[in-house]
């Protein structure tokens, strides 16, 4: 088996039998939700077999700033929810630095790769 | 297709790095090996805080009545002590342990997107340091159990912006494991080198990927119940009356069960390579294992209503019945496992011995899971010190001792140094002894009806809850030996060369530690075990200089 979405549409399939058999119990409303569950993995399966993987060189980032900046912006926001609106905008602020410093950085590689 | 990783240009530089700019570097790194060293130090950090509060819970327990703490203070040590090592410790443990060997068990120059995974790491570690920071609130940190059932800790029970810290900590910590793990997937699915397919991949990346599967299926839910859950605690309405109580329970359990073999798996894909390796044979029953992992982790998504045989609101026939069904799974890799042994030349090294002690204690674990799996014997056991062994004997005595099994077997190839055998075994001994001490009188605690989470008992089972805390005591001593070992070991470093184990899959074949894109050049690929595979082209059984 050298197909590298076989496994993930078999797991997807036994997901949806499981779904169907839980259905099959009058559990409606979980097994919507358990069926839902097997998307990801089924589009992931499927965007795979679409866009195979590139064959030319790929440009490796060495470090990103901006990627910690957006997950503590992201972080500072979220805990502003319950610690105060102030530490929210500050995230928002910092989560919005790093997202166009990110850009930036895509843009370079991108460039870069061209 | 097999993979066809690109290569990889080398990134620009030659410039002297000032030491602040090093620290940068280091924390913003994009490497994964780095990323996964991140992850693995602060999950280490985060186990240490939790364990400590295992140790106090242990201490109030030694006796009845109450001697140390208030039952406000027990019901915050409890809930942080097994919310720690759920989110915090084992599960990122495991997920950075992937990280870290996936794309070299698959001949990848890096991660299949570097910048998740580091983003990843970080949402954790916030998450992290908002759950624990809920000690530093007046309200106290989260004191829901683990679980954080409804009305228990909706805003009218549990005030204060202490459980909301950790309400937003689980959130953000779950969202950077999915993002860690997300990145582990697309690293099988499409960096593999050539020659590389999905039948010649490692066990331990098979246990990667069957785990990165439910981590994709499950976590999002967890992030959208714990969202709902704050709205709940802030707006209200969302979870009101009896319904409303089951509705978070189908939303957590639904997480809830899977992450317990996402804290699995991986460790008995490091369990067994170490067993393959230190058996000198190739892996016994390898198509079985793989069939046999898609069926478990599919059947683990639909077990969660177990849980949740005494609320009387789910199909206990259907939950019973794929709750036994996992016992066929766990049946083929067990054998698999023992028939890789027999007729082997076996070494007992440490990696060796803590790979048995993981075999031998979660069989007990898992035994005991088929007892709650049936809905008149759960009703029994439910919400007693029963239910707190069982998962314990799993994930303690079964998961840690993988997870240590896999950190003394890999530790030569991350760090270029071995660790010493005479330390390593005592720390195993000891682990093995106190785990045992301390969770086997457990089981008759809760047949006699002790219930969890309770700071006070009948003066009848101190005899037993006296023993338990004594094993926690020599549990503490095993980690102090372990650290103390690594800590030796970098310290007068041993060099351990590329090759150490005489091992069989791909991360051996380069440099330890591996250099910033992993392989200088790699070995033609032909089988799960290429290494293996080399030694037996030219008639060798281990590599010179390996451990004999």
């Amino acid at each position: 088996m050298s197909r590298p979405w076989a496994p993930l549409l078999f797991w997807g399939c036994l997901q949806l039998i499981l779904g169907a058999g839980l259905a099959a119990f009058d559990e409606v409303v979980p097994a919507l939700l358990f069926l839902a569950s097997a998307a990801p993995v089924l589009v992931l399966a499927a965007w795979n077999l679409v866009r195979p993987p590139r064959e030319r060189p790929r440009r490796l980032p060495g470090l990103s700033v901006p990627v910690v900046l957006i997950a503590i912006g992201l972080a500072a926001a979220a805990i502003g929810l319950t610690a105060g609106l102030w530490l929210s905008l500050v995230g928002a602020e910092i989560f919005l630095f790093g997202a166009v410093w990110l850009g930036r950085e895509l843009y370079e590689e991108r460039r870069w790769a061209r | 297709m097999a993979g066809g990783a690109p290569p990889v240009a080398a990134p620009a530089g030659g410039r002297a790095v000032a030491p602040g700019e090093r620290a940068v570097g280091w924390l913003a790194s994009t490497d994964h090996k780095r990323t996964a060293a991140k992850v693995g130090v602060a999950s280490i950090g985060f186990f240490g805080l939790s364990g400590l509060l295992a140790l106090l819970m242990r201490a109030e327990l030694a006796q009845p009545g109450l001697q140390l703490v208030s039952d406000n203070t027990y019901n915050e040590l409890f809930s942080m002590h097994g919310s720690g090592m759920i989110f915090l410790f084992l599960t990122p443990a495991a997920l950075g342990l992937g990280l870290y060997l996936v794309p070299l068990q698959v001949g990848a120059a890096e991660v299949a997107a570097p910048r998740l995974a580091l983003g990843g790491f970080w949402l954790y570690l916030c998450g992290g340091l908002a759950m624990y920071s809920g000690f530093l609130t007046d309200s106290g940190a989260g004191k829901d159990t683990w679980t954080a059932t409804i009305p228990l800790s909706n805003s009218t029970h549990s005030p204060g912006v202490g459980m909301d810290l950790w309400v937003i900590g689980v959130g953000l910590a779950t969202l950077g494991t999915l993002l860690i793990a997300l990145t582990i997937l697309l690293t099988i699915v499409r960096l593999r080198a050539p020659g590389m397919t999905m039948l010649r991949l490692p066990v331990f990346s098979w246990t990667m990927l069957a785990t990165t599967f439910m981590v994709l299926a499950s976590f999002p839910v967890l992030i959208v119940a714990m969202g709902l859950l704050l709205a709940e605690r802030h707006l209200g309405g969302v979870f009101t009356g009896a319904t409303g109580s089951i509705a978070y329970q189908h939303l957590f359990w639904f997480y809830g069960h899977p992450v317990v073999y996402v804290m699995f798996f991986p460790f008995v894909g490091a369990v067994a390579e170490v067993v393959a390796t230190f058996s000198r044979k190739r892996f016994f029953g390898y198509r079985a294992l793989v069939l046999s992992l898609l069926v478990f982790t599919s059947l683990s998504m639909a077990v969660w209503g177990h849980h949740m045989f005494v609320t009387g609101a789910v199909q206990n026939q259907y939950f019973s019945l794929t709750s036994h069904l996992l016992a066929v799974p766990a049946g083929i890799e067990y054998l698999d496992l023992i028939a890789t042994m027999i007729g082997g030349a076996i070494l007992l090294r440490t990696p060796m011995l803590f790979a048995l002690g993981f075999i031998c204690q979660f069989l007990i674990g898992g035994l005991t899971g088929i007892i709650v799996a049936s809905p008149p014997l759960d009703y029994h056991v439910n919400g007693s010190f029963f239910i707190v062994a069982h998962f314990h004997y799993t994930l303690f005595a079964g998961s840690f001792f993988g997870l240590l099994a896999g950190v003394h077997y890999w530790f030569p190839k991350a760090t270029g140094a071995m660790l010493r055998e005479g330390l390593g075994k005592l720390s195993f001994w000891l682990l093995a002894i106190g785990a045992n001490l301390t969770f086997f009188p457990m089981f008759f605690l809760g047949f006699d009806g002790m219930a969890r989470r309770v700071p006070d008992y009948a003066p009848r089972l101190g005899d037993l809850n006296l023993l338990a805390s004594i094993g926690a005591g020599v549990i503490a001593l095993g980690v102090l030996v372990f650290f103390a070992n690594v800590w030796v070991s970098l310290r007068r470093r041993v060099p351990a060369g590329d090759d150490p184990w005489g091992a069989q899959t791909l991360e051996w074949a380069t440099s330890s530690p591996p250099p910033r894109h992993n392989f200088t050049a790699l070995p033609p690929v032909g089988s799960y075990a290429p290494l293996l595979d080399r030694r037996e082209e030219a008639g060798a059984s281990a590599p010179e200089g390996a451990v004999a």
